[in-house]
């Protein structure tokens, strides 16, 4: 297809001719540039508001209080939003929050570990680099970090260790490619998944296992020989040594027997040992590295969905030629920007950010009334709330100290089952049940000192429209919503408190409080 | 080729993700117009699952073997039908014989709990790299949720109740389960004493009323989905009174049982009057390891009497004709008695029993050699009863499709048919 041809080589142009302009003008340059092409109408610009709540919940896991969000929206300077970008990088809440954006996307709610949220929450503050993140997390040896494979190495109920699941994991998350059907034979659909990656992957993990569960203390024995596996269809028999995906096998070394470990394992002290040729040592040596596309791919594609709501590449963790991106370009610059950045997130996520496609509106363009697709970023995507993401803008909406119990109900009713990916909005009926009727819950909408329904019931009843959706909703009221709050004031006389709560109650059950959007 | 296990795992992740651009397909408000509704009630398709789970034994039931060498201690005795024979041990059932059919020749794979339940319940279809839907949450799609204002799957269980999502597979949590634990209603069913019904509707106008401003300009499918939700749990509200024991007949009560299955027979029956979809019922403990001849002369009885029972009430309401019955389970028991007195697993050769919607009254189809060690005639796998299931509620297994995005998945498996001589 020539045209498309001619477009390829003028965008490849337009890329490097404005290869000195900051990453994120050159994003939006290959989103624009497409957008055109496929003659998709792109949404305006987010509103202050909008803009403001979304900040807020990516980079402080929650929405800002009614006094955060009257500063920045009384701020007139030109340049506040890339300020408050930057103010909200350098917040502790940022290390918090990513933390647990992370452990929710890598752990998949299988479990959690002091040490490992520990890990994780110093790592954001230091900003430290991914692949020195990934690199202790497969090496395993440091407390915290080592939490990633000793939960995977838990034996689940009455099941033995799942090092199948273990190693479908470690391709999805770090490499962004699922080879779970290539245990038995290569893919069926995807034909550059082979069932070698499969087993070169599991080679790396199959000899390692939990010491204990409490410290999330990793173990390993020697691998002193290839694994053998075969196709169910063809039977043929092979064998592998360690080897990335596509990548060249481990020269497997052999030493004398008795002298394979380099610190020999003592049942006394309970200490595993460390053999000489450690798979972990090699893995962790060889997968989180500049020169392996597939990682910064990954890590790149995962930052650009946990911002803007879809991945490049999406499904995540299916990365190949028959699911290409949907911006080729865009997420080449990206994974090249981030290695030249020796893997800075907080780089990545800042340009980002501070593209014009980070900051659209998720109102739909003037006279459009179909969305267009979600792959064309042409509309801001509704966003998933985390469980945790949506308890804490309750607590800062409602100004509410919930106890311990509330939250713990309020987490397991909103997220997924273990093992779910976060991905997609997806409103339960156990959580409308709990929102309708836990008494705890609403508890928090009764009007308490310093509570909000306590507070706006001190405040004149002119005044109430902007304070509650400040506090809840991150903007100010429509005419429309100061009227609505009018009549329903009106309508209690001097049962205000009362209104408040119904008032608040509906803008908590929304569908705009329920996601990022 | 039979499918490597490990290949059609229960987190296998094409999972989600979808269907929430359609959520107001399933909301509740399309059946406000009475027409629509009236129309709806005519034309009810719903399901009656009774799964014992562990696996009863065949020869205790269906297809006993008495004076063979594996037969057991229990007789046979003559049904309703002249000629066919069950076990001693349902003898109220054996009266429900003519409205009854039986296949004798069952004979599927999976010889452990967990990939059995999940096989069965689920049609083995041939992998697609998906996880299928269990039944339930195939007819809840398939037949949709009626008139019923409740949710299209409800499952009454013993123990522990709640929102079981993974049943739905591919489909998309919205068709997983509404599980009652033990019969019980969900939690925060109930609105609080200090909530007066007019405040709650109050609330929830407004909630509307702020949903409705905000989706204005924008994609739907995020307020659709958090309306359903919201939908769906005032609709079950309303339906309190159906968990409350206190308003049951006492002669139901009596001819039920007070046990955990007639109890949620009975909580079943009223859940199908109610015009729900698809009501499983699962029993649990019928793994007879050990003990087996007295676990069964135990456990059988609380099966017999309620389920003779309902299916008395389904016809004296006139709905057995809508309401398709299933008892199934992930396997038989085997034929040899070990050392503990006791049968094992037996997915080779057993016996699965069905009746009403669809369903050809007073047969048996299909035969297990003398002792009942094999099938001794055509074997029937579950993809051979999910079409046979699913033609008897009116659907077209080879041709009707899922769509998960766009890959169109067949919804029984692509190379098997209904079990000839089951369908009325």
């Amino acid at each position: 297809m020539p045209v498309r041809v001619t477009l390829a080589v003028l965008l490849l142009f337009t890329t490097f001719g404005l290869s000195a302009e900051p990453l994120h003008v050159r994003l939006d340059a290959i989103l624009d540039t497409a957008a055109k092409t496929n003659g998709v109408a792109q949404s305006g610009p987010a509103d202050d508001g909008e803009f403001l709540r979304r900040a807020w919940f990516d980079f402080a896991g929650r929405i800002p209080t009614a006094t955060e969000a009257r500063a920045f929206l009384a701020d007139k300077s030109p340049d506040k939003r890339n300020k408050l970008i930057d103010t909200l990088l350098a917040k502790p809440e940022y290390a918090t929050h990513m933390a647990a954006r992370f452990h929710l996307m890598f752990l998949e709610r299988l479990g959690d570990h002091p040490d490992w949220t520990k890990s994780l929450q110093e790592s954001f503050a230091a900003n430290a680099p991914w692949d020195r993140m990934v690199r202790d997390m497969l090496k395993a040896d440091t407390p915290g970090a080592s939490f990633f494979l000793a939960k995977r190495l838990e034996n689940y109920g009455q099941q033995p260790v799942d090092y199948s699941a273990l190693t479908r994991d470690v391709g999805r998350l770090f490499l962004g490619k699922n080879f779970q059907c290539c245990e038995c034979h290569d893919h069926l659909t995807v034909d550059e998944y082979k069932q070698q990656h499969f087993q070169g992957l599991h080679a790396y993990f199959r000899n390692t296992f939990l010491v204990d569960a409490a410290t999330a203390r990793v173990g390993e024995k020697p691998t002193t020989t290839k694994t053998d596996f075969a196709s169910v269809f063809t039977m043929v028999e092979m064998a592998t040594a360690p080897a990335l995906p596509g990548g060249k096998m481990v020269e497997i070394p052999q030493f004398p027997k008795g002298q394979e470990f380099a610190q020999p394992p003592d049942r006394k002290t309970k200490n595993p040992g460390v053999p000489k040729f450690s798979t972990l040592a090699t893995v962790a040596d060889q997968l989180p590295t500049a020169a392996n596309r597939d990682f910064s791919r990954n890590i790149a594609n995962r930052l650009w969905f946990l911002l803007i709501g879809r991945g490049l590449v999406h499904p995540l963790d299916l990365h190949h030629a028959g699911n290409p991106p949907s911006h080729p370009a865009a997420l080449d610059l990206l994974a090249d920007e981030l290695v030249t950045a020796k893997f800075d997130l907080k780089f990545l996520l800042r340009e980002i950010a501070l593209t014009r496609a980070y900051q659209r509106s998720s109102l739909l363009s003037k006279g459009v009334t179909k969305a267009p697709e979600a792959k064309h970023f042409a509309t801001a995507i509704e966003k998933r709330l985390s469980a945790e993401q949506l308890f804490a803008a309750v607590s800062t909406a409602t100004g509410a100290k919930p106890a311990d119990a509330v939250r713990a109900k309020f987490l397991k009713a909103y997220a997924n089952p273990p093992r779910e990916p976060e991905e997609d909005v997806q409103p339960s009926l156990k959580a409308a049940l709990l929102l309708r009727n836990d008494e705890a819950l609403l508890a928090l909408l009764l009007p308490a000192p310093g509570s909000l329904v306590g507070r706006l019931a001190g405040v004149p009843a002119e005044n109430v429209a902007e304070e509650l959706f400040l506090s809840v909703l991150t903007r100010l009221p429509s005419a429309e919503d100061a009227a609505t709050v009018a009549k329903v004031l009106a309508k209690h006389g001097d049962k205000k408190a009362d209104a408040i709560g119904k008032l608040a109650w509906a803008l908590l059950a929304s569908a705009e409080f329920g996601v990022n959007h | 080729m039979r499918p490597h296990p490990l290949c059609t795992p229960a987190d296998h992740r094409l999972t989600r993700r979808r269907f929430l651009g359609t959520s107001a397909a399933l909301g509740v408000g399309a059946f406000a117009l009475p027409a629509v509704a009236d129309e709806l009630r005519k034309r009810r398709r719903q399901v009656l699952m009774i799964w014992l789970d562990g696996g009863m034994s065949q020869l205790e039931s269906w297809d006993p073997k008495p004076n063979t060498a594996f037969g057991g201690p229990f007789r046979a005795i003559p049904t309703s039908v002249p000629g066919t024979h069950i076990s001693e041990l349902l003898p109220d059932t054996a009266k429900q014989m003519h409205r009854l059919a039986i296949c004798r020749s069952v004979s599927t794979q999976d010889n452990s709990h967990s990939a059995g339940v999940d096989r069965i319940q689920r049609g083995d279809p041939k992998n697609r790299g998906v996880t299928y839907p269990y039944i339930g949450s195939a007819v809840a799609k398939l037949v949709g949720p009626g008139d019923s204002g409740l949710p299209p799957y409800v499952w009454i269980k013993p123990g522990n109740g709640g929102f079981i999502d993974k049943h739905a597979g591919f489909l998309g949590p919205k068709f997983g389960a509404l599980a009652l634990g033990d019969g019980k209603p969900p939690e925060n069913l109930l609105r609080p004493a200090t909530l007066s019904a007019a405040d709650d509707d109050e609330r929830n106008e407004l909630r509307k009323l702020a949903d409705k401003r905000y989706s204005a300009g924008r994609a739907t499918g995020a307020t659709d989905a958090t309306s359903h939700a919201f939908d769906l749990a005032e609709q079950l509200q309303k339906k309190v009174h159906l968990f409350d024991p206190t308003k049951l007949p006492p002669k139901d009560v009596e001819r039920y049982g007070t046990h955990d299955l007639g109890r949620h027979l009975l909580l079943a029956r009223r859940l199908l009057e109610e015009g729900v979809t698809f009501v499983k019922v699962t029993s649990y403990g019928w793994d007879t390891h050990g003990d087996h001849f007295n676990g069964a002369a135990s456990l059988h009885p609380k099966f017999d009497r309620p389920f003779a029972a309902i299916l008395d009430d389904l016809v004296q309401r006139s709905m057995l004709d809508d309401v398709l019955v299933i008892v199934a389970c992930e396997f038989g028991r085997t034929p040899r008695i070990n050392g503990h007195l006791g049968r094992d697993h037996w997915p080779e050769a057993w016996s699965v029993a069905m009746a009403g919607r669809g369903i050809k009254p007073g047969v048996v189809v299909g035969k297990t050699n003398d002792q009942g060690t094999d099938v001794a005639t055509d074997p029937y796998d579950i993809g051979h009863l999910f079409h046979t299931w699913f033609t008897a509620l009116g659907l077209t297994p080879r041709k009707a499709r899922y769509l998960n995005d766009d890959q169109p998945l067949p919804i029984a498996h692509d190379d098997m048919t209904p079990i000839p001589g089951l369908l009325a």
